[in-house]
């Protein structure tokens, strides 16, 4: 499929931040698999009817009489009038980033819930817009007195309705996720998520930690739906979440599978953010800044730390001038390579003391079959350091509060 | 660690009596994503007929400020500068000024805004002027 990219840049705005944009656009229209055949920008105040100037519209449709593309793709947000206008003009179908974005969601949902997550976002992008759809549409056929309207309240009615009945099922899922999220808080496992913008190489680095196969492409939003595994880090289990990335400009609260990973992001223990850093140092500061707005609204009490991912693209001149530069937007900042493994010690080190704290105490009880028992509950449950075996056991181990309680007065039942 | 001053404004709506604005600004030490330490605050009402320009905002933050013994960068949201580009609102501050970027700075200028919200309403409520 072949498209157009149109973009408009407000007066005055940064180039090089226009110029980002665009390319983003790109990645995003590649990444929906279509071919880039032509490209135009204009720099003006948006216009009511056509959001660019009419001329440049004029442009536009002469581009498309030579070049037929399938679509013409907007960076803005459009309004329903302009695409009906500017659709009129140029005969072709024209969408924009968010309705650009919707479509890669749907082309990768797979599974039965991220369906309805697209098709959710869909609705809801389609909602506010349905009554303008529906009377264009009706336009030529508009009956007599007191005959308006009647189509455009009916259509909107039924797209709340679909609404509705989408939300219920993915409350129900969303029900089942928490509870599962809450019974592996309960069973001691510490929780870890995966954070950044869209493809900064998180499922790369999942799958060097967690050795699974998640498919990672360099391509925008490859993951689309959190996916978790165990990892033991220095003897402690955590289960770490892969997510799905941020990205600038898009209403996150709008699209479900965004807020399942905010979900998880707001939940966890610690919040591992992963930095492109082979990128240049202003691009790196613009996505640190889009995920340190995204996650402000609800992030509380959770440690960060910023990963520092790709660094065998770069020197480490270059890596220590990032990250002096980005420190103030850098929590807890370690350098790691996903493809070569480079740091992963570091970076487990780093998740460790970040972990919340486990107690380490001393036991004794008497060797007995409920004795040993005990033992490999321990072991089981938390981290032991030393044990010695004689007429007693006695065992020096590290664990949570619940478990050191527990085994306090199960060895005060045996002994 | 980093000193900021984080700055907010409240009350830029007009009540019975003109436009009655706090600006309390907090000089703090913060990492990327904590408040360590809330060093200074300083708090300071003002009284204007008409709606505040960006002029008079700068001229209302720069007296708050002056009475802070930190000198450290200025930190505000975008939309208590009308949104107008940085390098422009920088240029009109005698100190370094900046947008709110890490989690950090917003969690300052939360506090900042509770500070100046809760004292405008003190102030209000002893003065007995209706909102």
């Amino acid at each position: 499929m072949r498209a157009i990219l149109v973009k408009r840049n407000d007066p005055r705005s940064d180039d090089e931040k226009n110029n980002l944009q665009m390319k983003e656009l790109r990645e995003l229209a590649d990444a929906a698999g279509y071919e880039v055949i032509a490209e135009l920008t204009q720099t003006r105040h948006p216009d009511r009817r056509y959001h660019l100037g009419r001329g440049k519209v004029d442009e536009l449709a002469q581009l498309v009489a030579d070049l037929e593309p399938d679509k013409i793709i907007f960076h803005n947000p459009l309004t329903t009038m302009q695409v009906y206008n500017i659709s009129e003009i140029c005969r072709c179908e024209t969408i924009d980033k968010f309705q650009l974005i919707l479509e890669i969601f749907a082309t990768r949902a797979t599974t039965h819930r991220s369906k309805l997550q697209v098709e959710l976002a869909r609705l809801e992008y389609e909602l506010p817009r349905a009554k303008a759809i529906v009377s264009l549409l009706k336009k030529e056929e508009r009956p007599g007195f007191m005959g308006l309207g009647g189509y455009e309240d009916s259509y909107a009615q039924d797209i709340k309705n679909r609404i509705s009945r989408i939300k219920s099922e993915l409350e129900t899922i969303q029900k089942d996720n928490e509870s599962l999220r809450e019974h592996r808080h309960s069973k001691g496992f510490s929780l870890i998520t995966l954070a950044g913008y869209t493809n900064a190489g998180k499922s790369t680095l999942f799958n060097a930690l967690v050795d699974e196969e998640v498919k990672s492409k360099n391509m925008l939003f490859t993951t689309l739906l959190p996916t978790t595994r165990s990892l033991n880090v220095q003897g402690r289990d955590v289960l770490v979440t892969d997510t799905v990335g941020f990205i600038e400009n898009l209403p996150h609260w709008m699209v479900d599978a965004f807020k399942s990973t905010l979900d998880e992001i707001f939940l966890a223990d610690v919040v591992l953010l992963v930095v492109d850093s082979s990128e240049p140092l202003e691009i790196i500061s613009k996505k640190l800044l889009v995920c340190h707005e995204t996650m402000w609204d609800q992030l509380s009490d959770v440690a960060i730390v910023t990963v520092f991912n790709k660094i065998d693209k770069i020197t480490a001149d270059e890596l220590t001038e990032k990250m002096l530069a980005l420190d103030y937007l850098a929590p807890n900042p370690v350098a790691v390579s996903a493809m070569t493994g480079f740091g992963f010690d570091n970076l487990k080190a780093q998740i460790h003391d970040q972990l919340p704290e486990w107690e380490r105490i001393n036991l004794s009880f008497p060797m007995s079959e409920k004795g040993m028992s005990l033992v490999a509950w321990i072991f089981d449950e938390g981290l032991v350091h030393n044990i010695r075996y004689g007429n007693d056991i006695s065992i020096d181990f590290e664990a949570r509060d619940k478990i050191i309680n527990k085994a306090i007065s199960l060895a005060a039942e045996i002994s | 660690m980093f000193d900021i001053i984080a700055v907010d404004i409240s009350g830029r709506h007009k009540t019975a009596e003109g436009y009655l604005m706090v600006c309390a600004a907090i000089a703090a030490s913060v990492t990327a994503d904590h408040v360590e330490k809330v060093n200074q605050i300083a708090i300071r009402s003002f009284r204007n007929k008409s709606a505040p320009s960006v002029q008079d905002v700068v001229k209302m933050i720069e007296d708050t400020v002056s009475e802070l013994k930190s000198e450290a960068t200025i930190v505000t949201e975008a939309g208590d500068m009308y949104n107008k580009p940085q390098w422009l609102i920088n240029s009109m501050f005698s100190q370094n000024f900046k947008y709110q970027e890490s989690l950090s700075e917003r969690r300052c200028i939360e506090i900042a805004h509770h500070v100046s919200f809760s004292s405008r309403k003190l102030l209000l409520k002893e003065r007995d002027i209706q909102q």
